[in-house]
């Protein structure tokens, strides 16, 4: 057995007789005339929730718009769309040509006239020049 | 709330301060404080936890202020148990519980109140971290280290 359990656990300290009757009755003369201090709330406490509601209020609104902005792609107005994608497919129908006018151009043999000019030289000034494919297909 | 509660709060601070006057002016500070800042209660604590935290600070304070004082010291305690017999002290122990007194005085001061919360009356670890602000298993490691130093320092006497 430990030594400290062998020692009695009576208690060695001592009080005066009567002692907790006169301090209970001291302490509750003492604190009688003791009004506890009543904490006042601010103005800012009492409109702490109203004001928390209009900040998350405030803030979902803001998050939702930048949102919106930033993942909104720029998708032109009604009734333009279908001249947004005429003008994309023209454009791949042009480099389609273009591509194949390169192709075409390896395997065709050109006169003597027009030797010495390469395919890619044709290719160059037709871009250059702005000529639409549909042009040469019209003097063909 | 002062009669149901002023002898166990008397007692844990007796045990730290040892001394009856100065108990008693502890007990009294605990219970005008604890009056005075009852609107702070916010029922996160039994009401008794939220006391005993009081009555261990008030115990602390008038320890602190004894030591800057020097009005007494660790060696006048010393002979306050050695001359109980002679009845002029609020002391009534016998050589052993003299010799006991003698080695929780020897404690260091957070070690001391871990000892006699736990041996004398018996709080849980649960209630004493609330009340010391320290883990539970702080508390029992310094526990455990506080039994051993008061073993040693009994087996030497």
């Amino acid at each position: 057995m430990k030594k400290i359990e062998k020692i009695p656990d009576e208690n060695p300290f001592k009080v005066p007789d009567n002692y907790f009757e006169e301090v209970n009755r001291r302490i509750i003369m003492a604190t009688a005339g003791d009004t506890p201090p009543v904490k006042e709330t601010g103005i800012f406490r009492r409109l702490r929730p109203y004001i928390l509601t209009a900040a998350s209020v405030t803030g979902f609104i803001l998050l939702s718009y930048v949102a919106v902005r930033y993942f909104r792609t720029d998708i032109p107005d009604s009734g333009s769309g279908e001249i947004y994608a005429a003008n994309y497919a023209e454009s791949y129908i042009n480099e389609i040509d273009l591509f194949t006018l390169e192709e075409s151009a390896s395997v065709i043999d050109l006169p003597d006239y027009v030797s010495g000019i390469i395919n890619s030289d044709i290719i160059d000034y037709l871009i250059l020049e702005s000529i639409e494919i549909s042009e040469i297909y019209e003097q063909l | 709330m002062v009669e149901k509660y002023s002898s166990r709060l008397y007692w844990h601070i007796r045990r730290l301060v040892i001394l009856h006057e100065d108990a008693d002016d502890a007990l009294q500070n605990t219970f005008i404080n604890a009056w005075r800042s009852i609107g702070q209660f916010r029922n996160e604590s039994a009401i008794y936890t939220w006391l005993y935290t009081i009555a261990t600070n008030e115990a602390l304070t008038l320890i602190n202020k004894r030591k800057r004082n020097s009005a007494v010291s660790i060696e006048d305690l010393g002979s306050y148990f050695e001359n109980s017999h002679e009845g002029s002290t609020w002391f009534d122990g016998d050589e052993a519980q003299i010799k006991l007194q003698d080695a929780i005085m020897q404690l260091p001061e957070k070690q001391k109140i871990v000892f006699t919360m736990k041996y004398f009356d018996d709080i849980t670890y649960g209630d004493m971290s609330k009340v010391l602000g320290t883990s539970e298993g702080a508390l029992k490691a310094s526990y455990y280290h506080a039994v051993k130093k008061i073993e040693k320092i009994l087996g030497e006497s």
